[in-house]
């Protein structure tokens, strides 16, 4: 495996090990990895010749990480053509993550708009696989529609383990709730959590302005809400200026950031 | 203690400094500006000092010496990357104040925000010294007292340009012998104390007065103007925003290179992510996202002073006569208005 | 009203006739119609002291002053010595003492000696104008000594852009200013701002080469009319140093025939428009056999034939490198008349 360079801007070769079709849009590469990550941060993912993306980890292993995106771009289009065996260009891991060390021993309640859901599918597996570090985990999850479901199988496995509302946005499966994962927030009885939780909130802007203001609609404390941002980045290392607000870059001082911040993040 | 020779002199005792230095220095190029028979000034890496544009403020700034517009990162040979080489020689920079000030806030930006120093920045500017030009007070979009940028010590030689002859100071001693045979006179430079343009930037004190500014009404003045061409950023010294381009050598496919090239909040596309709708997508709002970057975010973040040194290039440049100074007033009256709504709420 | 007077004669000295015999219009030439404002007294003064106090302004940008009786006019003539001293012989420095080229003796008292080449228009151009390649009136002065005096006519309109607000394309011999571009890659951002405004306002040449990151160019299409630099927030458009020109030959407004003119060259530089326009004269006398009639240049270009044409108004001139010339022209005129081109040639005269 080729060693990372000392130019941050320069990616490193790494193998394609496997590549999972969610949906007819959305694939999940498995890629070998140097990296050492944490949950929630993300990578600049390229290809030579075609260009760079930011791509948060969806995934971590010892020796792996994944990837679950959508083919939506000059970028990400290419990375579909490529094939287990072939090479992903990575450098990272860039952004804070996930607030592992504050989030173990609480009630998790994590809420997640489509795609929204691999940015924290890592945090869910490791919490799932080892239960005792946390009190409850609820998730509410949605997606658009029946074709846009992401991770189907793990979807299952967390019923186990999690309370979990599974809605569809405008569509309707069995087993399945329809409407905004909004709708759901009531369902979730905080009180019952003792002050000991917090609350997770991933997706499109749109549905995490929301889902912050339905949140406050419960008295939840701005300190219990955490949310993920995605902006356009081009270097990830706070040079480029793309996904600055105010004075707050998300590539350094996120993506992740407590709402008593994040709710002060107007574009 | 300073020097003093003629323009015939001139490139015989800077020959040790070509030598040695690329001398980078604001250049008339004729004809080139925006409309015929204008002329444009713009950096270029000069053969003579005489070559030098002295009295007319360069239409573009020095950073592109430091961060030029097109500069290439990497290249790709296969699937392995070379990076690209660093100037051979050291830099010798021809500038103003207000721009040897604009470069320590490139630094800021390039080499303390987050924890990597931009290494294609720090190259040049770590093998860089200043020459440090004679202002003689800019033109009427000129603010630097305005703005502290009007001082700098952070230079090697001091130059003024007089009819017949140039007046020299030197501060680095690298350069002391190859001027030790002029004739010696009394000069050391001297810097603007007043423009004929002033601003006033009022203090925005916290995030709630900051939001509701974002939403006044007066940016919306800008949907009409504001062409967002961003010839305001191109040409702004401060202005370090840009995006990576891979780039396919079309003769050999196998080969290529990732550049980056200078971004513009101005211009559509900036914040726009594959597949997602633009954030700011009118005028008004990247107006309001560069104005209130340059007058409150880069101050706040870095607490220092504010992302402007008052060179007056955003108004020079602008297509449509924006003036950053009448955007400032109208930002300092509704900033007033906000603060007044909430005391008499 | 018994009047005799010889109105053929007054037209040559620039005095139109008028409904009413005896009262004629002067036209004072404004060569590209930029001017000193101070001769706007000298206006004033001629149609408040000799004619009815109006003023028009003539549609090829003369001072048109109406209202001036016959008997008025030598007094008005000595009046006008000043004028035409500064601005044909100063200004544009016309020789007054030759017709066509021809030596011939002018009575600085006499008024305008010739009618036949009009006054050459302009747009403002540079000067002023923020689309303007070239300075217009500058040209215009350059030519008014080719052209004038001489009862050859002719009517050159300049066009600081092709834009052509002045209608290049609706005279004898317009003449566009163009710039040829330089494209500087390394400081192209691939904004696309030079993109849209071809789009928008010109040929649509440019396109944004994503692999190369670079705009690519149909050079062949270009116009040369500047938008692109225009456009270009990082000079990486720029136009070359040397202006160039566009001829545009044959327009014509008119009963019969009116007809948008055809580009002749492309590209050509102020020398090359010099010297073509100094074989005027000769190509105005070959075709008539040297007996000047009221008859303007599209019209003689049409009885000789594009190619003669060419053959003698290129005659001796050295084009520069980047000049182009039509090689035939295919005109296309409004026929009012249908069968004006089959006329028998004798029906013509």
């Amino acid at each position: 495996m080729v060693q990372q360079n000392q130019n941050p801007m320069i990616p490193t070769a790494c193998k394609i090990l496997s590549i999972v079709k969610e949906t007819d849009i959305e694939y999940t590469f498995r890629v070998e990895s140097p990296f050492q990550a944490n949950h929630g941060q993300f990578m600049q993912l390229s290809i030579p010749k075609i260009g760079e993306a930011p791509i948060s980890i969806s995934e971590l292993g010892d020796n792996y990480m994944d990837f679950t995106l959508r083919a939506v771009g000059k970028v990400t289009n290419e990375i579909f053509e490529k094939q287990v065996g072939d090479f992903l260009f990575l450098r990272g891991p860039y952004g804070n993550g996930w607030p592992y060390e504050e989030l173990k021993g609480k009630h998790l309640v994590f809420i997640t708009g489509g795609t929204g859901l691999a940015p924290v599918r890592s945090l869910l597996n490791e919490f799932y696989n080892n239960m005792d570090l946390v009190k409850s985990i609820t998730l509410i999850s949605g997606f658009k529609n029946k074709e846009s479901i992401l991770f189907k199988d793990e979807l299952k496995n967390w019923q186990e383990k999690f309370r979990t509302f599974y809605t569809l946005d405008n569509d309707k499966i069995e087993g399945w709730n329809s409407g905004l994962v909004t709708n759901f927030v009531k369902e979730i009885d905080f009180n019952s959590f003792d002050n000991n939780y917090a609350v997770i909130v991933v997706g499109p802007p749109i549905m995490m302005k929301f889902t912050g203001l339905e949140l406050k609609k419960h008295d939840i404390p701005d300190e219990n809400i955490w949310m993920s941002f995605e902006r356009k980045m081009s270097c990830a290392i706070g040079k480029c200026g793309h996904c600055r607000i105010d004075e707050t870059y998300i590539c350094l001082d996120g993506p992740v950031f407590p709402y008593t911040k994040a709710k002060n993040l107007v574009d | 203690m300073g020097y003093k020779f003629n323009f015939a002199d001139a490139d015989r005792l800077f020959c040790n400094i070509f030598d040695k230095y690329d001398i980078y220095a604001p250049k008339k190029f004729p004809k080139q500006g925006r409309y015929s028979d204008t002329d444009i000034i713009k950096y270029a890496k000069i053969n003579s000092i005489n070559e030098i544009e002295f009295h007319i403020k360069s239409d573009y700034s020095a950073k592109e010496v430091l961060n030029p517009i097109n500069e290439t990162l990497f290249y790709f040979i296969e699937n392995e990357f070379r990076e690209s080489s660093a100037p051979k020689k050291p830099i010798l920079l021809f500038a103003r104040p207000c721009d040897i000030n604009a470069i320590e806030i490139q630094s800021k930006i390039f080499e303390e925000n987050g924890e990597f120093s931009d290494i294609y920045f720090t190259r040049i500017k770590n093998n860089l010294k200043f020459v440090l030009m004679d202002c003689n007070g800019g033109d009427d979009t000129c603010f630097c007292v305005s703005m502290n940028s009007n001082f700098t010590d952070n230079w090697a030689i001091a130059i003024k340009q007089l009819e017949n002859e140039y007046l020299l100071s030197i501060k680095d001693s690298e350069f002391t012998s190859d001027f030790e045979n002029c004739e010696q006179t009394d000069f050391s430079p001297e810097f603007v104390q007043q423009n004929t343009l002033s601003v006033n930037i009022k203090e925005i004190p916290n995030k709630e007065v900051l939001n509701k500014l974002k939403e006044h009404p007066f940016w919306l003045e800008y949907d009409k103007r504001c062409i967002s061409c961003g010839s305001c950023t191109v040409s702004c010294p401060t202005c370090t925003c840009f995006t990576t381009r891979d780039i396919i050598y079309s003769e050999n496919p196998k080969v290529g290179e990732r550049k980056r090239v200078y971004a513009s909040c101005q211009i559509e596309g900036f914040d726009q992510m594959a597949g997602q709708k633009e954030i700011r997508n009118k005028a008004s709002e990247r107006m309001r996202y560069k104005v209130l970057h340059k007058y409150h975010d880069y101050k706040e973040r870095f607490k220092t002073k504010h992302m402007c040194v008052g060179c007056g290039r955003c108004i020079h440049r602008c297509p449509e006569a924006i003036s950053i100074v009448s955007t400032l007033e109208k930002m300092n009256n509704a900033i007033d208005e906000i603060l007044n709504k909430d005391i008499q709420e | 009203m018994n009047k005799d007077i010889d109105i053929k004669k007054l037209r040559l000295n620039c005095y139109r006739q008028s409904k009413e015999v005896g009262k004629f219009m002067l036209q004072m030439r404004v060569p590209g119609g930029f001017i000193d404002a101070k001769y706007l007294s000298i206006v004033q003064h001629i149609a408040q002291t000799y004619g009815d106090g109006n003023f028009h302004f003539g549609t090829r940008q003369t001072f048109n002053i109406t209202g001036i009786p016959y008997e008025n006019i030598p007094e008005v003539n000595k009046y006008l010595e000043q004028y035409i001293e500064e601005v044909e012989t100063c200004l544009c420095d016309v020789n007054m003492n030759t017709i066509a080229g021809e030596e011939a003796y002018w009575e600085p008292q006499s008024g305008y000696p010739t009618i036949g080449a009009r006054n050459i228009t302009a747009c403002i151009g540079n000067y002023h104008c923020i689309c303007g390649n070239i300075n217009t009136f500058e040209l215009a002065r350059k030519i008014e000594s080719i052209i004038f005096p001489s009862h050859y006519h002719i009517k050159i309109n300049i066009s600081g852009c092709p834009n052509d607000c002045n209608k290049a394309h609706m005279c004898d011999f317009g003449i566009i200013g163009v710039a040829r571009m330089e494209y500087h890659p390394e400081r192209c951002i691939a904004c696309g701002a030079c993109v849209k405004a071809c789009e928008k306002g010109a040929t649509r040449v440019l396109s944004l080469n994503e692999n190369l990151g670079r705009i690519e160019k149909d050079a062949c299409c270009c116009v040369g009319c500047g938008e692109c630099v225009r456009a270009c927030p990082t000079s990486a458009w720029t136009r070359q140093e040397t202006p160039f020109y566009r001829v545009i030959i044959g327009g014509r407004t008119g009963r019969q025939t009116p007809r948008a003119g055809k580009m002749f060259l492309n590209w050509a530089t102020e020398d090359v428009i010099l010297n073509t326009l100094k074989n005027w004269q000769k190509f105005s006398a070959y075709v008539m056999d040297n007996k000047p009639e009221y008859l303007h240049g599209g019209h003689l270009i049409d009885r000789a034939g594009y190619k003669k044409f060419k053959e003698i108004i290129l005659d001796g001139v050295k084009l520069n490198p980047e000049c182009l010339v039509a090689e035939n022209i295919f005109w296309d005129e409004t026929e009012y008349r249908s069968n004006f081109n089959v006329k028998p040639i004798n029906l013509h005269k």
